[in-house]
């Protein structure tokens, strides 16, 4: 039984020809009403590509580190590839802070700055393409997400850039000028409107220790936090965006993810298998 | 296997350590268009009304065009609500709610272009944003969509599945980023009301109000998105907007000449 529609496909003048409206249960509302978006709630969204993978791969802890670091590390990915699906993300790193730092220094708003650090993130995915073209790489803009499903499905392995394209649009901050939804963030807002199976980011560090462990190597480490604990515990540094954990903290889908040390063999490819072997923020 | 290192003061601090002066301001930001007027043209409140809402507001803007130098941003309407409501049954998240939402602002806009073509409408896609100067400087008026382009990236809304950041969203960031000389709302209701004046008529009008007192009102229905409210505290810039009724002839004109005609909300 469909129960009754909420929308039809009626237009009507409202009062004699004031508005145009169509009907429906938002006609006429400002959309800010309080009950009306608590109404819009529900946590079976549709299920987009649940059997992905998405890996972001870090733009400072690796793709600056050259060959040495993804060498290795792409050959483990090609191999899971070959069981898994999986959508690489990647990040910036060294020249994206590098713009920020510039652009800071001239004056520029956030807006430009994210306009500009999209484009080194860009860069980085153009040079993961080209080297793993041979294995059936595919660089795939934001606006051709359509396509995923064939490219998975013959089996490629898309690439996409995960700087959200928030460009002049990106919101100020409270302190400083440095864009807030950076490559780690749109990797996040990707697993979760894609419903992908699961979010893994490839760094340099084990995960998420409570101290820093290169200023103390005894610092305990975190296998597994409550994203709100996370963020109450207010860390100085974090090897992730902080507003990947304001996204998670929100998330219907996505409701975990995974630090992993894609310097270490096979951390990874566990990762893929659902081993928890970094540090897992869940909700 | 270090990282390959840029030797800048940030090169080997994570962006994301809370307390470092990676992130304190330095030096003043510049405005990048300090004499353009943002102009958002209300999408339920205005275009939906068709000829009659439309035309006589348009011709105030052609009027105004000699004095002004003024960008049009578009908002959705009730396609956008209609869209909405079949995505929310389909069960979509709000990152593809917010991509659906965006193709209504952008027939929005594309309207107005046809409209404005004969008095210099220019419509200007996102990345052509570089033209803009070019356009403003040769009299002509852009016109632009006003959702913000996150569409799939757009955040999961945090109550319910409505795309948080919306045209108003778009337009106020807009005018904030170029450091723009005005942004105002043009909409069919004199301001900002304790209620919805459609709604309850005895609704109490409210000609100024700070963002934090609206913020600590915490009214149940509001003329203008959440999310320009948590955004005005950050700006730079635009640390007020008015927001006028476009519908009464003269009041958009007073508006860009400065004047208080409706309801103005400002960052304290």
């Amino acid at each position: 039984m469909v129960e009754s529609s909420k929308h039809t496909s009626e237009l009507f003048w409202e009062d004699g020809r004031s508005r145009l409206h169509i009907r429906s249960r938002f006609m006429m509302e400002s959309l800010q009403d309080k009950a009306l978006i608590q109404s819009t709630y529900t946590d079976k969204e549709v299920q987009i590509l649940p059997d992905t993978h998405l890996v972001h791969l870090g733009g400072a802890s690796i793709i600056d580190r050259g060959r040495a670091a993804l060498e290795p590390l792409l050959e483990e990915i090609v191999a899971a590839r070959k069981r898994q699906q999986i959508v690489l993300s990647v990040g910036g790193g060294a020249r994206e802070r590098h713009t920020y730092a510039l652009g800071i220094d001239l004056g520029l708003p956030t807006g430009g700055l994210a306009t500009l650090g999209w484009m080194i993130c860009e860069q980085n995915a153009v040079m993961l393409y080209h080297l793993l073209a041979r294995h059936r790489a595919i660089q795939v803009p934001y606006l051709h997400f359509e396509m995923l499903p064939v490219y998975l499905r013959e089996g490629s392995l898309p690439i996409v850039m995960s700087m959200p394209n928030y460009f002049l649009w990106e919101h100020p901050s409270r302190r400083g000028r440095v864009p807030m939804h950076r490559p780690d963030t749109g990797a996040m807002l990707l697993a979760e409107v894609l419903t992908t199976r699961s979010c893994i980011y490839v760094k340099d560090v084990d995960g998420l220790y409570a101290e820093d462990p290169k200023k103390n190597p005894s610092a305990e480490f975190i296998s597994r936090i409550k994203v709100a604990e996370l963020a109450e515990r207010n860390l100085n540094d974090l090897p992730i965006e902080r507003a990947v954990l304001e996204v998670l903290q929100v998330a219907r889908n996505r409701k975990e993810i995974q630090i992993v040390n894609g310097l270490k063999p096979g951390a990874l490819t566990r990762a893929l298998d659902g081993e928890p072997v970094g540090t897992v923020i869940h909700q | 296997m270090e990282p390959k290192k840029i030797g800048t003061v940030y090169s080997g601090l994570s962006l994301n350590q809370a307390d470092t002066a990676y992130f304190d301001d330095q030096g003043e930001e510049i405005s990048i268009m300090p004499s353009v007027n943002v102009i958002k043209i209300g999408g339920q409140s205005i275009m939906d009304r068709g000829r009659s809402g439309l035309y006589p507001l348009l011709d105030e803007i052609v009027a105004n065009k000699s004095t002004h130098k003024m960008i049009l941003g578009t908002g959705g309407g009730t396609r956008s609500r209609h869209v909405y409501s079949v995505a929310m049954d389909l069960g979509m998240p709000t990152g593809v709610i917010a991509r659906l939402g965006t193709l209504i602002s952008h027939q929005n806009a594309k309207i107005l272009h046809m409209l404005m073509c004969k008095h210099g409408g220019v419509f200007v896609l996102r990345d052509s944003f570089e033209h803009l100067a070019l356009y403003l400087h040769a009299g002509c008026i852009p016109i632009i969509e006003g959702m913000p382009p996150y569409e799939i990236y757009e955040r999961p809304a945090r109550g319910g599945r409505i795309p948080e950041s919306r045209t108003d969203t778009g337009i106020y960031l807009l005018g904030e980023v170029l450091g723009a000389r005005s942004v105002i709302f043009a909409k069919d209701e004199d301001g900002l009301y304790t209620e919805d004046p459609k709604k309850n008529p005895k609704a109490e009008f409210i000609p100024k109000i700070s963002v934090s007192e609206l913020i600590r009102r915490d009214l149940n229905d509001l003329v203008v998105e959440r999310k320009v409210l948590e955004l005005m505290q950050n700006a730079r810039h635009v640390r007020q907007l008015q927001i006028i009724n476009a519908l009464k002839p003269g009041t958009l004109t007073r508006a860009l000449n400065g004047e208080h005609v409706g309801t103005i909300i400002y960052a304290d």
